[in-house]
């Protein structure tokens, strides 16, 4: 065969806009982004947190002592606690008032798109500024909050006090995200199919009867969907933190100590392995948690 | 004869005053004695945000005119600043140019800054003793903490050394002076021991109803207001700690002045545990919300005519607390006097010349610039902060019978406290240590927790003593030990 005959190797550029594999080099910026921004910082974190490194000099590594530390560490472990209590609260009654207002708003009423449009506010304050703005309100001495209280004839409460601080905490994150809910919920429940409940109504079931037995195993999907990302986002809970108590009175929550560890004292090595516990139990959390999605959903049994 | 020659004395004192008056105005640094800046590179820096800054925007647009070199100032919240620039100053990066240090950080990151005598001998024709006689103006203790190991690092920008604040107006009171004589059986005046903040503390708090300079009150009234939150308590304990006498650490050094070793003595462990005592006693005088306040509720307490002792508080608070309290209660005036011991937390925000930077030349002029007369007349004048520099605050303007209160009695405070307070300064821990910012932050925490019930004093200090040796170990070149 003569030189003008032979098969020429394609060309990076075109193998890349071939119709076999332009669909993959479309990826490539995300997967870069990923690599630069995601995968590159977690290998890193994951790396240092088998090391003791305070910024200085070079990293010492130490295996698991950062690890077994953690598992002695009475601090972390009731952080951790707190972290898991918050978690259960704010869950419970962001799904019960979403339900209960989804279920109240489905309704057509007067000014529904005022009130609707109005419980989107807490949504699209920045969490850091909403908490401030809590933090002067419920401040005990000049407080919105209980100069109301003590005009009606009530007395003050130290919402900040050490007893009550993580709840006051609870509060402000649930005042901020129970419109998630009731929007995911509100979505659900105007798909849901009419006709059931039709049949339902012909049949004589009780209101109580078609929610229990209709609306909810229907609305279930959403409902766990609603409790997979709550709990992803609320494991890495800070911002409410930030503007109040700053881990005070009693408040001290998983991601604050990981903050505290790592970007305070820069104990980068002691700070990652909380990074990477974290992860993994927000992993692990969520993993149960989506499997039961699933079979909410029936892709598995 | 006699009548002319005396007025010609006059007339000759008086032209002798002025040419000293402007030979003095000669001598003070300002914008028309930076030399051409040959290298052009654009600085960066990073400053926390507030009206202050806001106010000297228009002056590094002026020290821009005057250089031609560009100044990028990137601004966030303060508690933000520490974490932005120590990462860029580890890893060398030489993002920030000039860098805006809280004083306790100064030995910390003074492997990482530039000694500015060095760059004054290097950039300055006025040298060294230009530098040294313009930085003379500044306060003596504030420019000891922005030392490390006896260099010279960084400039104050603005200070916010501690005092404590009363009613004047109700200190003052006839009634309530004849009161409180009467039920401790000496006078009332402003706490210097302990033992008379709790007695104030206990006779100032009173319920809604009871009597305030013989008129009822319309709320409750706390004798204190502090800072017992986990973010600023720990320079209320500074004040209480160093006021014994006391610190953390001793500072220990060999027959030169050197730097030996840092030691946890039980001295500094018995009075770290007696200054949480008392701190937690004191807080039953104070409102509960104190649990959780910073500086901004503390000055709304005492403001709102709600409490009467600030006993440690920053004293650039001390304009905006009388501010408000004018609004609140028509005749409350207030007075500003040493923390009980009489050595208050102190420091200044400053500013230095990171060893990274590109263009280290145009940073040690902007440095010199915002430490200047100028500048720093503009920080308190229009920015409402607390120049360090004293001729500033001995400007006549201040003593005017318009501003003599409050900025008058504040400048005549700080320029009585800061030479008094000036011997001690250059032992106190914070400001020998490299592990300084990271104590301090830990001890934010640390000592708010036996104020919170989270845990009793003596874990309280055990903690503190375990991190403090942890981090010190870590972060210091100079050993530290605790003494069994």
């Amino acid at each position: 065969m003569g030189p003008d005959t032979a098969v020429r190797k394609p060309s990076i550029w075109e193998i890349l806009t071939s119709e076999k594999y332009f669909k993959w080099t479309l990826l490539i910026p995300l997967f870069a982004l990923l690599l630069v921004f995601m995968l590159y910082p977690l290998f890193y974190c994951l790396y240092y947190s088998f090391c003791q490194w305070g910024m200085q000099g070079k990293a010492i590594f130490v295996g698991l002592h950062n690890y077994r530390e953690l598992l002695n560490d009475t601090a972390f472990m009731e952080a951790l606690a707190r972290t898991f209590e918050v978690l259960a609260i704010c869950i419970v009654a962001e799904l019960l008032i979403g339900l209960g207002l989804a279920l109240l708003w489905n309704r057509e009423f007067r000014g529904q798109n005022v009130v609707r449009g109005l419980a989107l506010l807490p949504l699209l304050v920045a969490p850091l500024v909403l908490s401030l703005l809590w933090n002067f309100m419920l401040e005990y001495d000049f407080g919105a909050v209980n100069q109301i209280l003590t005009a009606i004839g009530l007395g003050k409460v130290y919402w900040w006090s050490p007893n009550l601080a993580l709840y006051t905490i609870c509060f402000i994150t649930i005042w901020q995200w129970f419109p998630f809910s009731v929007f995911v919920l509100i979505a659900g429940l105007r798909s849901l199919p009419r006709d059931v409940f039709e049949a339902a109504r012909v049949d004589g079931a009780s209101n109580w009867y078609t929610f229990r037995r209709l609306t909810l195993p229907m609305l279930s999907p959403l409902i766990m969907i609603i409790v997979v990302l709550r709990a992803m986002w609320l494991i890495r809970l800070f911002d409410p933190l930030y503007g109040t108590t700053r881990g005070g009175v009693r408040t001290e929550l998983l991601d604050w100590r990981v903050y505290r560890t790592a970007f305070v004292y820069f104990d980068i090595g002691y700070g990652s392995s909380m990074a990477i516990f974290s992860l993994f139990l927000t992993i692990a959390v969520c993993a149960v948690m989506y499997r039961e999605l699933m079979k909410a959903l029936g892709v598995i049994r | 004869m006699k009548r002319m020659i005396a007025l010609l004395s006059c007339t000759l004192f008086i032209l002798c005053l002025a040419a000293v008056g402007t030979k003095a105005q000669e001598a003070r640094f300002g914008l028309q004695d930076i030399p051409k800046i040959k290298n052009k590179r654009t600085l960066n820096t990073v400053v926390e945000t507030g009206k202050v800054w806001d106010k000297i925007m228009p002056y590094i647009a002026e020290f821009t005119k005057k250089t031609g070199v560009k100044v990028n100032v990137e601004r966030v919240a303060s508690p933000v600043v520490y974490s932005k620039e120590n990462v860029e100053l580890m890893a060398g990066t030489g993002y920030y140019d000039v860098v805006y240090v809280e004083t306790s950080w100064t030995t910390e990151w003074s492997p990482y800054l530039y000694k500015l005598y060095d760059l004054a001998s290097k950039w300055d024709p006025a040298g060294i003793e230009g530098f040294r006689k313009d930085a003379e103006n500044h306060s003596p203790s504030i420019l000891i903490c922005g030392q490390a190991y006896g260099d010279q690092m960084v400039l104050p920008f603005y200070t916010y050394h501690m005092g404590m604040f009363i009613r004047q107006d109700v200190f003052d009171d006839p009634t309530e002076r004849a009161n409180f004589k009467a039920k401790y059986g000496y006078d009332l005046k402003p706490a210097t021991t302990d033992k008379e903040l709790y007695d104030q503390g206990e006779f100032f708090t009173r319920k809604k109803g009871e009597p305030l300079k013989g008129k009822p009150l319309d709320h409750d009234l706390y004798g204190l207001a502090m800072m017992a939150g986990a973010y600023q308590i720990n320079d209320e304990i500074s004040c209480r700690i160093w006021g014994k006498g006391s610190d953390y650490v001793t500072v220990v050094r060999d027959s030169t002045g050197k730097l030996k070793e840092f030691v946890i003595t039980k001295a500094n462990k018995q009075a770290l545990k007696e200054t949480l005592r008392e701190y937690k006693n004191e807080l039953k005088w104070a409102s509960p919300g104190c649990l959780t306040a910073n500086f901004d509720f503390v000055v709304a307490q005492q403001g709102e005519g709600r409490a009467i002792i600030q006993p440690h508080q920053f004293s650039n608070c001390f304009a905006w607390t009388a501010d408000i309290l004018s609004k609140h209660v028509a005749d409350g005036r207030l007075g500003i006097y040493p923390t009980v011991g009489s050595q208050p937390y102190t420091g200044a925000w400053s500013v230095g010349v990171a060893k990274a930077s590109k263009n280290p030349e145009a940073a040690y002029w902007l440095v010199r610039y915002l430490a200047s007369f100028e500048c720093q007349k503009a920080v308190m004048k229009e920015g409402g902060q607390l120049s360090t520099r004293m001729d500033v605050l001995r400007d006549p303007m201040w003593h005017t019978s318009e501003n003599r209160y409050p900025f008058g009695i504040l400048c005549d405070y700080l320029l009585d406290i800061w030479p008094k307070q000036a011997k001690y300064v250059p032992n106190y821990w914070y400001f020998n240590t490299k592990a300084g910012g990271k104590v301090y932050e830990m001890q934010m925490h640390v000592f708010h927790t036996p104020m919170s019930g989270e845990a009793t004093i003596d874990q309280a200090v055990a903690e503190a003593e375990a991190r403090t040796l942890e981090l010190t170990s870590k972060f210091d070149t100079i050993p530290i030990r605790e003494e069994k």
